[in-house]
């Protein structure tokens, strides 16, 4: 930095060592200090004689079932990564390289996990294909002999997150394809190359790092999955340490600790994927030579057989991503019977699961009738349904907002001081919590704030009544940042440094430059991450349930709470048609959210301005038309 | 107007301008000319107060602004991108620097308009977005917003670098009528010298963070202080030891040990030499037609050289044809080998 700017910056200097504040308490007293604490605490056990033992645990994992958890862990996430990746390449090359029939309607089927996903999608899933879901039961009437509990343990997790976790293929996979220059095919076609040849040689070649990435993304979040083995019943290493963490020791041997070792454990297969990840992008990507790059055009199928199972294929994959979708939207309009019965009955429409309250009367095992009053309401009408809803949009709005709200200052920063050492200090501490699984720092969180000798944040215990939510906002904001500083930072890295000269130039100060320049321009970024994070945080289950606590039941917890009492001494009647009713309404959320940062949000100044004229011009010709009528 | 004394720029260990003395006068339109990394952008970066010198001055209306604010400079700068704010309006992006001045709306609304009526800008652009105007159209948002303000000198880095051939052609002389009408002092860079040499009033060739020679177009052109710049304005021919041993024996007072140059023009295609011009025969080997003019490459036996003829339309030779090649000692230009870069003043 030049005198010049130094001069400059000199009235920002209170506010840069606020800001430098901030980062150290949030990096120290949010990510560094509650992780030592659940690392620490694995090596502080005391054995039966209460004695420090500090490898009991470990001693403990070698000789107990522990290891169980792991390599459950590990076998699902290598499975999903064979099942995802063979699933998301086939959808983005259906819907984007291949000319197949009706790709539009297809691509809309396979990105409904964008708003449909988490607890959501899995209880969607068991809606449909458990024992007594509407498709098993349906294929029990017509397959007597079949196997009612197909849908459970481990082929029903694999099954569930295998199209769940196709999101980030249509979203970045997707891209990259777009992106390919559609000269290079058609250069090896002209020197004599087959389609599926050109696809082999020439596409996937250049789709070979995101596709790396994704295959990491993927082994992680197998390796993670919470929702689903919770759900659909399998040992994982997430689910255990969750149930460790609320058990006592009073139950079993050094729960904690052996809820710290697991979480320990997760961190360094995530950390060394990690590496192995961050080691790969460095060697740098295959980057498009062109200048006149041309748009990618899409490829049909010569051969007629290969043409039609292509087709086929297609949509089976786009039934099995409609049908839950399709039959949580019909059945949220079902009386509870209907859904109770797991049959579509077309004289059983109501409204009754979104708005509106019903007495149920019930026959006791004592033979007298009971009546409960608003035993049956909706999703608007039931308290704690509501309250979940509410609670949740809250805390996500907060976090998904907060997270934006740091990493913008950060980049800022980071920008400025990209050659120096504290800017590449800055974003490794941001990016620290990509290292540790969610549900390490949110055990973390759990344990280390779970008293009154914290004395940074005033001594308070955070896992106390309310205050949880606090904690709450702070997990998701601190897990969301990675993925808002990656994102959010490449959007400044586009943006033209001659702006910030011109500015400067023109003689705004570095606050304004900030303000009116450089912040419209990264905003569509920025709002789009704060969408995908509040779509992730709405109905996100794992780190709720990890707080588990009556002042921070999240949506996702409450309905599925309900769900698991629906019906029990009249209560919660229609438990599982509210459950719809809610999936119907965050789909309409999120799509909405989608919707404005993707595609309203994405428009520029001038597709705005021209957006805008043709409104006026639309309003002009009809005040014309009125005017005229009465002549 | 404005001088810079002795500027050096460092970046770590790279000694970006070394001793760099230029004097621009007022109302000149000045241009910094030279191949990339040569050091004229630092040097315009300088000016303008983004990079500050390790060493010497830059003093504009007799006051050093070495170290003033970039902002309380007051010069415009069109950037090479152009730097027009894609989030805000035209009228937004030329109002910029006077809100910031704390103008009051009317006289905000004034400037503009008078501006954008000056650089050909309708009421109706002004309400778009940059990104809805063209090339040419931007250029100008950008050299109102750089004038909006009233700056005493207007650099400009590369502007015409972004557009197609046409257009950089039509919106140059453009950029000529508006500098003569403003009659604001001009600095300019770039790294095309047709566009140098036909805007600019002075030219400051640069090489390797040097200014090799500052003279008018025709200076730097027929006069070429350096090799260096002989060769990087225009075309040229260095001619071989047998020509140039030729051109002694013919009374010349050229040098066989020095590098000579001429230029495409100065040679002629089958004319009677004059007293103290030699006649050399070669054969036609291919020619390039131009239109206006012909290029012939023409093999003299020792070289080829490169020979431009007038077209008109009777005298064209074909390949392979023999001619012979007319050419003056007097537009020889002649360097010893070997010489050095010297800041030029």
């Amino acid at each position: 930095m030049n005198r010049i700017e130094e001069r400059k910056l000199q009235p920002e200097t209170f506010l840069r060592i606020v800001g430098v504040a901030f980062f150290a308490y949030l990096f120290f007293g949010f990510m560094l200090f509650p992780c030592l604490n659940t690392l620490t605490s694995i090596f502080n056990t005391k054995n039966a004689a209460g004695e420090r033992d500090p490898f009991a645990v470990i001693r403990f994992f070698l000789a107990g079932n522990m290891a169980k958890y792991v390599w459950n862990s590990l076998k699902l996430a290598i499975l999903l990564v064979i099942t995802v990746n063979v699933i998301g390449i086939s959808i983005v090359l259906l819907t984007e390289y291949f000319d197949i029939k009706g790709a539009r309607i297809l691509r809309m089927g396979y990105m409904t996990t964008m708003i449909y996903s988490g607890v959501a999608l899995v209880t969607g899933y068991m809606f449909l294909y458990a024992s007594d879901g509407i498709l098993t039961t349906l294929f029990k009437n017509s397959f007597p002999n079949m196997n009612p509990t197909w849908f459970s343990g481990f082929n029903a997790v694999l099954f569930t997150m295998t199209f769940a976790c196709t999101s980030n293929h249509m979203l970045f996979l997707r891209n990259a394809i777009r992106g390919i220059d559609y000269n290079t095919v058609e250069a090896a076609r002209n020197m004599g190359a087959r389609p599926f040849k050109v696809l082999w040689k020439v596409v996937f070649p250049t789709l070979i790092p995101t596709m790396f990435s994704l295959t990491v993304m993927t082994f992680i979040t197998g390796l993670c999955a919470m929702s689903a083995p919770t759900l659909l019943g399998y040992d994982s290493i997430n689910p255990e340490i969750v149930r460790l963490a609320g058990s006592s020791s009073a139950d079993e041997a050094f729960p904690q600790a052996r809820a710290a070792l697991l979480s320990i454990i997760l961190a360094m297969f995530t950390i060394i994927l990690l590496t192995v990840l961050s080691s790969y992008e460095r060697k740098g990507h295959y980057l498009s030579v062109s200048k006149t790059k041309a748009r990618l055009q899409k490829q049909k199928i010569d051969n007629p057989v290969w043409n039609v199972l292509a087709h086929i294929y297609a949509y089976v994959l786009f039934i099995i991503y409609m049908t839950p979708v399709v039959m949580i939207i019909i059945f949220s309009f079902q009386t509870y019977s209907a859904i109770r019965l797991k049959k579509l009955d077309l004289t059983q429409w109501t409204l009754i699961n979104y708005y509106g309250q019903e007495d149920y009367e019930y026959l006791t095992n004592r033979g007298k009738y009971k009546t409960r009053v608003g035993s049956i309401s909706g999703v608007f009408s039931n308290e704690a349904t509501l309250g979940g809803i509410k609670l949740s949009f809250i805390l996500s709005a907060l976090a998904a907002a907060l997270a934006c709200v740091i990493v913008v200052v950060a980049c800022n920063y980071i920008f400025k001081r990209r050659n120096r050492k504290s800017g590449v200090i800055l974003e490794y501490a941001l990016l620290f919590p990509w290292l540790l699984p969610t549900i390490l720092i949110c055990y973390s969180y759990r344990t280390f704030f779970n008293s009154e000798t914290v004395w940074y944040v005033g001594n308070h215990n955070l896992y106390y009544a309310q205050n949880v939510r606090l904690l709450i906002v702070m997990a998701y904001t601190v897990t969301k940042l990675p993925f808002s500083l990656r994102m959010i930072k490449a959007s400044f890295y586009s943006i033209d440094e001659e702006l910030e000269d011109a500015a400067k130039n023109l003689g705004a100060g570095g606050l304004r430059t900030f303000l009116k320049v450089k912040l419209p321009i990264i905003l569509p970024s920025v709002l789009a991450v704060f969408a995908l994070n509040f779509n992730a945080l709405f109905t996100e289950y794992d780190m709720s349930a990890t707080f588990a606590s009556s002042y921070g039941t999240s949506y996702a917890m409450v309905i599925q709470a309900m769900c698991a009492d629906e019906g029990l001494y009249g209560y919660n009647v229609n438990a599982s048609g509210r459950r719809c009713a809610s999936t119907v309404f965050i789909m309409i959320v999120s799509g909405i959210i989608l919707y404005l940062v993707y595609g309203l949000g994405a428009r520029d100044l001038g597709e705005r301005l021209e957006a805008r004229d043709r409104r006026r011009k639309r309003r002009e010709k009809l005040s014309a038309m009125f005017q005229k009528k009465p002549a | 107007m404005i001088k810079l004394n002795d500027i050096v720029v460092k970046f770590g260990d790279f000694t970006a301008l070394h001793n760099i003395n230029v004097h621009v006068k007022e109302g000149e339109f000045f241009t910094f000319l030279g191949p990339s990394g040569c050091g004229k952008t630092t040097t315009l970066r300088t000016i303008t107060g983004f990079i500050e010198p390790v060493s010497g001055t830059v003093v504009v209306k007799d006051r050093d602004i070495t170290h003033v604010p970039i902002e309380d400079r007051n010069i415009g700068i069109v950037f090479q991108s152009y730097a027009l704010f894609p989030t805000m309006t035209v009228y937004d992006n030329i109002a910029f620097g006077l809100k910031i001045k704390k103008m009051k709306k009317p006289e905000i609304d004034q400037k503009v308009r008078e501006i954008a009526r000056k650089v050909d800008l309708s009421d109706e652009q002004l309400m778009k977005a940059v990104s809805q105007l063209s090339g040419g159209q931007q250029q100008r948002v950008a050299i109102a917003r750089a004038l909006v303000t009233g700056p005493a000198i207007i650099c400009m880095d590369e502007p015409l670098s972004n557009l197609d051939a046409k257009l950089r052609v039509q919106l140059r002389n453009e950029l000529k009528q508006m500098q003569k009408e403003f009659g604001i002092t001009t600095i300019y860079v770039t790294h095309d010298q047709e566009e140098a040499l036909t805007l600019s009033d002075r030219i400051a060739v640069f090489n390797k963070g040097y200014i090799e020679q500052i003279g008018t177009p025709n200076e730097v052109y027929n006069f070429s202080k350096t090799e260096f710049v002989c060769n990087f304005i225009g075309d040229i021919n260095r001619l071989s030891t047998p020509v140039v041993q030729q051109m002694i024996d013919a009374g010349a007072a050229l040098k066989e040990t020095d590098h000579n140059y001429i230029r495409l023009e100065r040679m002629h295609v089958n004319m009677e030499p004059q007293p103290g011009q030699i006649s050399v025969t070669g054969t036609v080997i291919t020619r390039e037609y131009y239109g206006l003019y012909i290029k012939y490459y023409i093999d003299l036996g020792c070289q080829t050289v490169k020979v431009i003829e007038k077209n008109d339309g009777v005298r064209i030779y074909e390949e392979g044809q023999q001619v012979s090649v007319v050419i003056d000692p007097r537009d020889v230009m002649a360097y010893p080998p070997g010489e050095k870069k010297e800041a030029a003043s």
